[in-house]
């Protein structure tokens, strides 16, 4: 029997999702331009060629290593590329994705990368046209709501406020507007240099799909296991597995034996 | 700010379940203070800074953060915070009903007002750093951050309160 990977437990709308963002299998819900994404990132102008740290492997001479034989270069690597990222804010009114989930789709899914998280926001750096392939992904899969979930290479605040009057995330920088058209265009790069040209980014989930395709636990929409007051809970599969780890570690976790 | 009145002067919060746009805030405050009977009013959010802080582009102006104004009677402060948080001290407890049915009116979101004690009493270590030991006029007391700058991020409306 061919093994199946089981990502994460639960039976909730927010398990359901965790596995989805970690197992790669994601719902595309738009389609953003390369170069659109690349002039989001603002690495580079688009059409521009790749700067490079090294020559293309291939006219390295690369020492006779056996790993190097099983492991196939990434094309960024074998180019030469450098390294660079692209980092995304969460809102925590039920944005799609969070730091962690990010990281784990990163980590299992795309080869070459090095996901960071953090608290509000989660950066993930690679070979430069590695990253632009895996930021496309984000942007145009369930993983992104351009409104509750934004490119941002610095002044990231934003995850933990109130969102702004139309449903927008709060930016300190203003890089993201909400368009009359019902699109939110970005209007500057991810660290907040104005763009030639609005960059449309996809119309906003409503309230409803937010919620549904959310993986954060919130007592307003699929909770722990009810209200932290209730009498009895009933917890997530996963929080109950949690739970028992965390039981066991406290318990014996100095002690294994 | 108005003169002073036998009842005792009540303190609220109003907390917007949004952030509030410029225009949104104004237009609240603009009801609220039609009304009368305002003692004091403080605006508190994230701060909108008027250029790039970090970064690449540190330094580049932020466009859509200039020439932000909050015109309230006669005066006009720059607003250089995203309105979320405004707290009042009203001149009796009447004004609590009138101010909730001005945010009805305005607030395109739900929101909460809650009354308790907002601004400090008593001068604190920072108010003595900043005043002296003797504070010319205790309205200010808790209006305003220890660092803020008392030309620019205060506005006396009608100075015609006391000791309030």
């Amino acid at each position: 029997m061919a093994y199946k990977p089981q990502y994460y437990p639960g039976t909730t709308s927010v398990g359901k999702n965790r596995r989805k963002h970690m197992s790669g299998d994601l719902e595309k819900l738009r389609d953003i331009s390369d170069a659109d994404v690349v002039t989001i990132m603002g690495h580079r102008a688009p059409g521009a060629d790749y700067p490079s740290t090294h020559p293309p492997l291939a006219e390295m001479g690369e020492p006779d290593c056996p790993i190097r034989q099983i492991v196939t270069p990434t094309p960024g690597a074998a180019a030469g590329d450098r390294i660079r990222y692209s980092q995304f804010a969460d809102s925590m009114y039920n944005a799609p994705a969070i730091p962690y989930f990010r990281s784990y789709w990163a980590a299992i899914n795309c080869r070459g990368s090095d996901p960071g998280t953090l608290s509000g926001r989660q950066i993930v750096e690679a070979r430069e046209r590695d990253i632009e392939q895996y930021t496309k992904i984000m942007m145009d899969t369930e993983m992104c709501d351009p409104a509750l979930a934004t490119m941002r290479g610095c002044t990231v605040h934003g995850h933990s406020l109130r969102l702004d009057e139309d449903g927008m995330m709060f930016d300190m920088l203003a890089r993201t507007e909400l368009g009359s058209d019902g699109n939110v265009y970005y209007v500057k790069d991810q660290v907040g240099i104005p763009l030639d040209r609005k960059v449309n980014a996809g119309k906003p989930m409503s309230e409803a799909e937010a919620k549904k395709r959310t993986t954060i636990f919130r007592c307003d929409n699929v909770s722990f296991g009810g209200p932290c007051t209730a009498d009895k809970r009933t917890l997530d599969e996963g929080l109950v597995t949690l739970h028992h780890m965390w039981e066991r570690r406290s318990k014996w976790g100095f002690r294994p034996e | 700010m108005v003169t002073k009145s036998d009842t005792e002067s009540v303190q609220i919060e109003i907390f917007p379940q949004r952030f509030l746009k410029p225009d949104t805030a104004q237009r609240l405050l603009e009801e609220i203070y039609s009304s009368g009977g305002i003692l004091r009013i403080m605006i508190q959010g994230p701060n909108l800074p008027k250029s790039v802080p970090y970064g690449p582009g540190k330094g580049i102006p932020i466009e859509e953060h200039m020439n932000m104004l909050l015109e309230l009677g006669d005066s006009a402060l720059e607003l250089r915070v995203k309105v979320g948080r405004i707290w009042l001290e009203l001149e009796s407890e009447e004004k609590i009903e009138w101010v909730k049915a001005a945010c009805e009116r305005v607030l395109p979101c739900t929101f909460t007002i809650k009354r308790k004690q907002l601004f400090h009493t008593k001068p604190t270590v920072s108010d003595y750093a900043k005043y002296g030991s003797e504070v010319e006029d205790k309205r200010i007391l808790g209006l305003v951050d220890p660092k803020a700058k008392r030309e620019r991020d205060l506005a006396i409306l009608s100075d015609t309160g006391g000791d309030t």
